[in-house]
């Protein structure tokens, strides 16, 4: 292929990719599932284990950001990836000329952009009642984004198995992420973690967003900022490669 | 003549589910090739693999002379799909539906929004263009569906039972649809088990029974080959209706089957039956209404091929009717 080529045909998954996304937030942003495993879940969880307990607003919201972001993005796919399935409108996705990393890059935007969104309830939460100030906005942003399309593309691991039910997706997408999210820094910070525990920590996706996000809020991290960032880039990286290969998976056992 | 499809070799096993077994066949540019089959005899899953939803086990498909395995994009491009499902976008309004796909299929902006508004005009769907599809009645759906398949003008349209669950005029509308776009260039892909719509618009059509292709022609030349599914159809009064046992032991006749207040006798020689029938009736004082003797349809022709049992055609039954790996031994 040659060079003009391949950039046109670089553009057009681009825009294939960016047309699946806002379709995908115009048709699912009001879907049930969405609403309760993307947006109510990562609250309720918050306030499960905030309330009565002694942590300030700046603790509170950034916690809370890592939370959204790590729920809600990772849900979409799983969630509209089986329905899109039932419905057969995932077909036409297939069937469209259009690499299937295209595809699932649209589906990772759009579990981005809805954690994105969903984290903007907390972050305008700080600043217009509880007038938390944010130790570095740009951080936050950049973090922000970085983890939601890790996170996404960690969603859609799941969204990988061949099946028409968001139900069957659920449960083992629930199984792995409630202990990632018991076992990274959100609950019990990293410097207060036995050694062996912070090891463990680790572990968990989670735990490089959620002392990304204390960098950028509270202005102090467990980790280096570079790190965490960067650990998230790679994550981002490390979760996409193979969506692919399992999604092809999919397209080979059928669904 | 140039292919437009080509089969070659072509497997697939679910597990140890044998779906579709070493198939062959062409597909030409231009025509309207008719893919027929009982419930799970492999033609979905063959439909599927052929417009990428599917990977294959074994076997190559060949799309405009372009490779699946290889070379899908280019094939993509051009090939259109209208799923048995109307999988349209209900949340969305017409419009949206169509400039989406648009965009997937690449159509540039002032193409798109000229397409899009012919589409609409040719489909009936103009007046409810900007109305969430989720207002519209199943055959709307139907037809926004097929609208969303030709945005981009396909060379080659694969549709997948396109009229079941129609209303009478709906399923016209669309069936002079399918003669238009063949008439104007586009080969059509039509996976059917409406017997009677494959006659009316297939130039040839195949027949998969059991994830093999039992059969491959003309419609007419099927039916030429089956010449014992020939018939002859006789109304009797007085009470013709319970005449059926008699009329089935006459001599010739191989099996008979009651359509409403006639009877239909299968026969290798009609004109042989037809005075059998003539002195039955008046041995028995009864009086001829109709006679009419009648060549193989091409239902006829699918039920001898797949081995149904007359009027089975018609039901919705769900036997897969995959074989397992081990049952045809190793390979």
């Amino acid at each position: 292929m040659k060079s003009d080529e391949w950039l046109g045909r670089l553009g057009d998954e681009l825009a294939q990719a960016w047309a699946v996304a806002v379709k995908d937030v115009r048709v699912y942003y009001l879907k049930p599932p969405m609403i309760m495993f993307g947006l109510l879940l990562p609250f309720f969880l918050f306030f499960s284990f905030s309330v009565k307990r002694d942590i300030g607003a700046q603790v509170g919201i950034a916690r809370l950001l890592a939370l959204t972001t790590f729920f809600t993005a990772s849900s979409a796919g799983p969630v509209i990836i089986p329905l899109e399935r039932r419905l057969g409108t995932y077909d036409r996705l297939l069937a469209a000329p259009m690499s299937l990393a295209t595809l699932l890059l649209g589906k990772t935007l759009v579990g981005a952009f809805f954690a994105i969104l969903a984290s903007l309830v907390p972050v305008l939460a700080a600043f217009l009642w509880l007038g938390v100030a944010v130790a570095d906005a740009a951080l936050l942003v950049v973090g922000l984004v970085l983890a939601s399309m890790a996170f996404a593309a960690f969603g859609l691991i799941f969204a990988s198995i061949p099946t028409r039910s968001v139900g069957s997706i659920m449960m083992p997408s629930t199984l792995i992420r409630w202990p990632l999210l018991f076992i990274s820094g959100i609950f019990v910070p990293l410097g207060e973690m036995a050694p062996w525990a912070r090891m463990l920590s680790y572990l968990s996706p989670l735990t490089y967003a959620q002392d990304l996000i204390n960098h950028a809020v509270l202005g102090t991290g467990y980790l280096s900022r570079w790190l965490d960032l960067s650990l998230l880039l790679v994550l981002l990286f490390a979760f996409f490669i193979p969506i692919v290969k399992l999604h092809q998976r999919s397209r080979r056992l059928g669904y | 003549m140039n292919t437009a499809i080509e089969v070659r070799q072509l497997v697939k096993y679910y597990g140890d589910l044998l779906a579709v077994d070493h198939i062959n066949f062409e597909v030409h540019q231009g025509e309207v090739f008719g893919f027929l089959g009982p419930n799970g005899a492999g033609k979905t899953t063959t439909q599927r693999m052929l417009t990428t939803l599917l990977e294959p086990t074994e076997g190559r498909i060949l799309i405009n002379g372009h490779d699946l395995a290889y070379d899908a994009y280019p094939a993509k491009r051009h090939m259109g799909l209208v799923p048995e499902e109307a999988n349209v976008y209900t949340e969305l309004s017409a419009w949206d539906n169509l400039t989406f796909t648009a965009r997937l299929y690449r159509v540039p902006g002032d193409e798109r929004r000229r397409r899009t508004r012919e589409l609409l005009e040719v489909f009936g769907l103009w007046e409810t263009r900007d109305a969430r599809v989720e207002e519209f009645s199943k055959g709307m759906r139907r037809r926004l569906s097929i609208a969303m398949g030709l945005i981009h003008r396909p060379a080659l349209l694969f549709l997948d039972e396109p009229t079941p669950g129609l209303d009478a005029q709906s399923a016209r509308t669309i069936r002079r649809l399918v003669r238009q776009l063949n008439a104007e260039g586009t080969t059509i892909f039509l996976t059917t088990h409406q017997i009677e719509e494959a006659n009316q618009l297939c130039d040839r059509v195949a027949i998969i029974n059991h994830g093999q292709i039992a059969a491959i022609d003309t419609p007419e030349r099927l039916k030429a080959a089956f010449r014992r599914a020939q018939s002859v159809e006789v109304a009797l009064e007085p009470n013709g209706q319970a005449r059926g046992e008699a009329l089935a032991n006459l001599p010739g006749v191989t099996h008979s089957l009651k359509l409403g207040d006639k009877w239909r006798l299968y026969t290798g020689d009609p004109s042989g039956l037809v005075s059998q029938v003539v002195h039955h009736a008046e041995d028995q004082g009864l009086r001829v209404i109709s006679l009419n003797t009648l060549g193989p349809s091409l239902e006829d022709v699918f039920l001898e091929i797949t081995g149904q049992e007359i009027g089975a055609a018609r039901q919705e039954k769900r036997d897969p009717g995959f074989r397992r790996r081990d049952s045809r031994g190793s390979r």
